[in-house]
């Protein structure tokens, strides 16, 4: 009776299997095949080249750093995000007023689109009437060209990034927080545990499943990043700030060799599954260890 | 008791600062939007004149009304669907423990990491074959699909706080399934119901790779492309498209400023498996 | 939550009441052709308005600018008036070649879309050759080769020509104490650059963070190094046996300017709209764009002057250059579900009144020989330029002897050049030469 009860319940699944299996599934089908191909995007006349794409796509510098960035644009935004995040929900979990206020103003920079995003952010970094400089100049300093060294570029994308989505780590450790119990820090006190010790012993571990689906989270969003980058430097200059998804957008589009964009999307795809469950693993682990 | 005093001025002092950090980028959307093109002033200084111009051009130049009325109807529908099909497939996730689920998991959280660029033009050709483009239908099932797997694992692990008993006494009363999950577990979801919508909500209301693509026609734009539209590269009205953009933000900050509380509280029962 | 709404308001009233000053004057726009269709147009076909067909044609144009837009949503405002057929105009913006590819590759085209410079190259493939239209007969000769296959196929409406040289700003250059007609070599141009540093004020505006501004600066630039009045180059680069080490001319031309302070601070940074203020403001001489750059620089400010040059030769004794090209020339497509509307469509498009209203509003010559337009402040250089045969008229360079898809490696190595990398141009020159290879390979 609960076994016949259990498999019934899979027909839930249903709609999702098929919007997933339709919409996504189908085309990222058809985009592995595309990346066998020697294609300019637009003709209906496609040559296939075996691995060639794949091949090439090793060798080339700007897929390299292209990869880089990815891996700083997921990894260091998510760094910061958990820790400031973490910070900010410590913060707003003591006791004072107006709580409500700091939480939602941090919050909202999340409803703004990356995109928007971006071109704001343009106005803060641009040399020319840029809102930083313009208080460099205020201070009587010279301006500075932000976005022209490309380690400064990704830098500020990193930045901005992070600061615009710190707002969901936050809301995920402000609701992990509730879940920690006074009684256990009341003990610890009477105990004489300084903040730290109650903080590595207590609110971490039990922190534990906030921190994973914060990291997870940010981590995918991170990987994917593309409308900031496009807003920002479009890439440039030269190829230094592209991450995966943008360069896929400039080979497929500008460069017409949607062949090889192809290639680099399905790379992307595998470098973020790959991650993605290393950090699984490692904080699925980490829970156990804790419980 | 002089010490407590200063303690307490550097919580408000701290948690001012943090406000100011996280407000610039509205506030400078808000002076520029309000400012006249021909001020040519620093981007901090609010104007001190009322100039509603930009406004008037970013409704009437920029189709902000009709894009508003597009992204609120493609929205809202995606967001009900993203709902009600999310909790459904959380359901079965959150209660069977068994190799087929460990296998659904993982293709959920596949698609949670495909970038949707790798599938645009592929996704493209097929939603023209379907005669998807530039209908609501269209953007809706993609954006419906895209946004699924949040939807699903902030349902199915809230879904795992709910206590079984009530299911098997529903079950012992000869309730199947679905009258179950209609009518003891959904009503259940309600606070982290307001976090899926909200999550998702911004990311549907803020879509711009597939709106892009999928919706071309000018009567069924959407306000981030009404919004790029402004920004574009050769469009010089950068007072209109900060009009533009503050128009598309309201909406999102009215919604979320009448549900935070939920919100919070959805997530404080939904972060926890 | 009410707190919130009381503080967000008492704000607004603090800075509100923070100053009533005035909101600056809008500069006093010269009445430039504030003209409608309706009246510059030959209203005697009009008004025996049918009832609507039930047809609606797809029509995808990539004109930026308000006046020009407005005046493509009135003409075809006006052609539903007199044929009953609607037509829905769509301009997407600077994405309008990533959706025209994303719609070729899924064969779900537009029924009629604008060419801008590809019409051969790229669109044929799905385009209606035009040679039954009784305007083929009319089309300028200055462009027809550039829009006729070999076959002789003919696949665009042009209604208007880009007459494209370097723009430059004439109140600077006067202040600098520089004749924009005396300069006839590089090393001419150069000597002015020189004049305008020694002012303080910007020699070249390039808007690097929009990349084709680099893209169009390597673009005005090679053909007069490589191309020009040189056979030998230009059939090497068509037949696939070009020897890129020649693309050092260009390569030490950018980076001598480079080294030589001639380009704003912020070249890799700026978008194009801060070089237009920079013009607009005089605080720049030249810059490598479109005559619509002139408009767009007019609208910020009507009262300063400018004007453009042809592309100076390489050394002296040899002819300066302007390049033509498509602007605003609209192909049909051959898979249209509509063929009978489109062609009416067409031949609205390219009658009399029609394309001399739209090329005027545009401001550039018609592409039409039996039609004239009024290309206004820019009519003086059009005038001096047009029949001059001491300029060579040259296609652009990217589209005439490059592979298509090759615009992209341009934009890229430009910003290469102006990032001060050590190996720079050795970097550039090896990316020209891997792209190019594998694009012929692709054909």
């Amino acid at each position: 009776m609960k076994k016949q009860r259990g498999t019934m319940i899979n027909l839930f699944y249903i709609p999702a299997i098929i919007l997933f299996c339709g919409f996504v599934v189908y085309p990222f089908l058809q985009g592995i095949r595309l990346s066998f191909m020697n294609w300019n995007g637009y003709s209906q006349n496609m040559k296939f080249v075996g691995l060639k794409n794949y091949i090439r796509l090793f060798q080339d510098a700007n897929v390299k750093t292209a990869f880089v960035n990815t891996l700083i644009y997921g990894v260091v935004s998510t760094i910061i995000q958990n820790i400031l995040g973490l910070a900010y929900a410590l913060f707003l979990n003591m006791n004072f007023k107006c709580r409500t206020i700091v939480r939602t103003i941090i919050y909202m920079p999340v409803m703004i689109a990356p995109l928007i995003m971006g071109y704001i952010m343009y106005f803060f970094f641009q040399y020319d009437g840029g809102a930083i400089n313009d208080i460099l100049i205020w201070l009587g300093k010279e301006p500075i060209d932000f976005l022209v060294n490309s380690n400064a570029a990704i830098s500020i994308i990193v930045i901005v990034n992070s600061l615009q989505f710190v707002g969901v780590a936050m809301v995920i450790y402000l609701a992990g927080l509730q879940n920690v119990p006074a009684m256990y820090y009341e003990a610890a006190m009477l105990d004489g545990a300084t903040f730290w010790d109650r903080f590595r012993h207590i609110t971490l571990p039990l922190l534990m499943p906030a921190i994973s689906s914060s990291t997870i989270l940010n981590l995918i969003g991170g990987l994917k990043l593309f409308d900031l980058v496009m807003a920002l430097t479009s890439g440039g200059p030269g190829f230094s700030t592209h991450s995966l998804s943008t360069l896929v957008t400039n080979q497929y589009f500008s460069a017409q060799s949607a062949g090889y964009a192809s290639a680099i999307g399905i790379i992307s795809f595998v470098l973020i599954m790959v991650i993605s469950n290393v950090v699984t693993k490692y904080f699925d682990k980490k829970e156990i260890d804790t419980q | 008791m002089k010490n407590k005093k200063i303690l307490g001025l550097w919580k408000y002092l701290l948690a001012l600062i943090i406000m100011v950090i996280h407000f610039v980028p509205i506030y400078m959307v808000v002076a520029i939007a309000l400012k006249s093109p021909y001020d040519h002033s620093s981007r901090w200084i609010f104007p001190g004149y009322v100039y509603l111009k930009n406004i008037q051009t970013a409704l009437e130049r920029g189709g902000m009304l009709s894009a508003l009325k597009n992204t609120v109807i493609i929205s809202a529908v995606a967001v009900v669907l993203i709902v009600v099909i999310g909790a459904m497939a959380a359901y079965p996730l959150a209660r069977n423990k068994s190799k087929l689920n460990n296998v659904v998991r993982g293709f959920i959280m596949g698609v949670m990491m495909i970038p949707p660029l790798s599938i645009l033009v592929p996704l493209y050709s097929y939603m023209a074959k379907i005669g998807g483009i530039n209908s609501y239908w269209g953007i809706i099932v993609t954006l419906l699909t895209f946004q699924l797997p949040t939807s699903i694992f902030l349902f199915s692990s809230f879904i795992s706080s709910i206590p079984v008993a009530l299911e098997e006494a529903a079950a012992i009363d000869g309730c199947g399934p679905f009258q179950t999950f209609f009518r003891i577990i959904m009503p259940q979801l309600k606070p982290v119901t307001a976090s899926v919508i909200i999550i998702t909500g911004v990311n549907c209301w803020n879509n711009y790779q597939f709106a892009l693509y999928l919706l071309q026609s000018p009567k069924i734009k959407t306000v981030t492309l009404a919004i790029a539209g402004f920004f574009s590269a050769d469009a010089s009205n950068v007072n209109g498209a900060a009009a533009a953009a503050f128009l598309g933000i309201l909406p999102l900050i009215i919604v979320f400023l009448f549900l935070q509380k939920y919100f919070i509280q959805g997530m404080v029962d939904s972060a926890i498996k | 939550m009410k707190k919130l709404l009381a503080l967000t308001l008492a704000g607004i009233m603090a800075v509100s009441l923070a100053g009533c000053s005035q909101a600056p004057e809008e500069p006093g726009t010269e009445n430039t052709t504030d003209n409608t269709v309706e009246n510059t147009v030959d209203t005697s076909a009009q008004k025996q308005a049918t009832s609507t067909t039930g047809v609606t044609l797809e029509f995808l144009y990539n004109l930026n600018g308000e006046a020009v837009s407005d005046a493509v949503q009135e003409v075809c405002r006006k052609f539903t008036d007199e044929t009953g057929i609607e037509v829905e105009a769509v301009m997407p913006g600077s994405n309008f070649s990533d959706i025209m590819k994303t719609r070729m590759a899924s064969n779900q085209l537009p029924d009629v879309w604008t060419t801008h410079g590809w019409a051969v190259a790229r669109y044929a493939e799905y385009l209606a050759p035009l040679n039954d239209f009784s305007f083929a007969s009319h089309i300028a000769p200055s462009i027809k080769g550039q829009i006729t296959d070999e076959n002789g196929d003919l696949y665009t409406l042009p209604i208007d020509v880009d007459l494209t040289g370097i723009v430059y700003n004439a109140n600077v250059l006067d202040e600098a104490g520089v004749n924009a007609d005396d300069i006839l070599t590089w090393a001419d141009f150069e000597d002015a650059c020189e004049k305008v540093k020694a002012l303080g004020k910007t020699p070249i505006q390039l808007g690097g963070k929009d990349n084709y501004t680099l893209g169009n600066m390597m673009d005005y630039v090679a053909p007069t190094l490589i191309t020009n009045e040189n056979e030998a180059n230009e059939n090497a680069l068509l037949d696939g046996s070009f020897d890129w080490d020649n693309w050092n001319a260009v390569v030490d031309k950018i980076d001598f300017w480079n080294q030589s302070g001639y380009f704003n601070v912020d070249a890799v940074t700026a978008d194009f709209m801060t070089g237009i203020g920079a013009l607009a403001s005089e605080q720049a001489a030249f810059m490598f764009t479109a005559a619509s750059g002139i408009t767009e620089t007019y609208v910020q400010n009507p009262d300063t002057e400018m004007g453009f040059i042809p592309m100076p030769a390489r050394e002296d004794g040899l002819r300066r250059s302007l390049m033509t090209g498509e602007h605003f020339a609209v192909g049909m497509s051959n898979s249209t579900k509509y063929p009978e509307e489109a062609k009416m469509f067409m031949e609205f498009l390219a009658r009399e009144d029609i394309c001399s209203y739209l090329a005027t509003k545009c401001g550039m010559p018609s592409g039409l020989d039996n039609v004239t337009s009024d290309t206004g402040r820019l009519a003086p250089f059009y005038d001096k330029y047009a029949n001059d045969s001491a300029i060579l008229n040259i296609p652009y360079f990217d589209r005439k002897y490059l592979p298509s898809g090759m615009w992209n490696d341009l934009c890229v190595t430009g910003g290469t050049l102006l990032s001060n990398q050590a190996d720079a141009k050795a970097t550039v020159i090896e990316q020209m030469r891997t792209s190019y290879e594998e694009k012929k390979a692709q054909e």
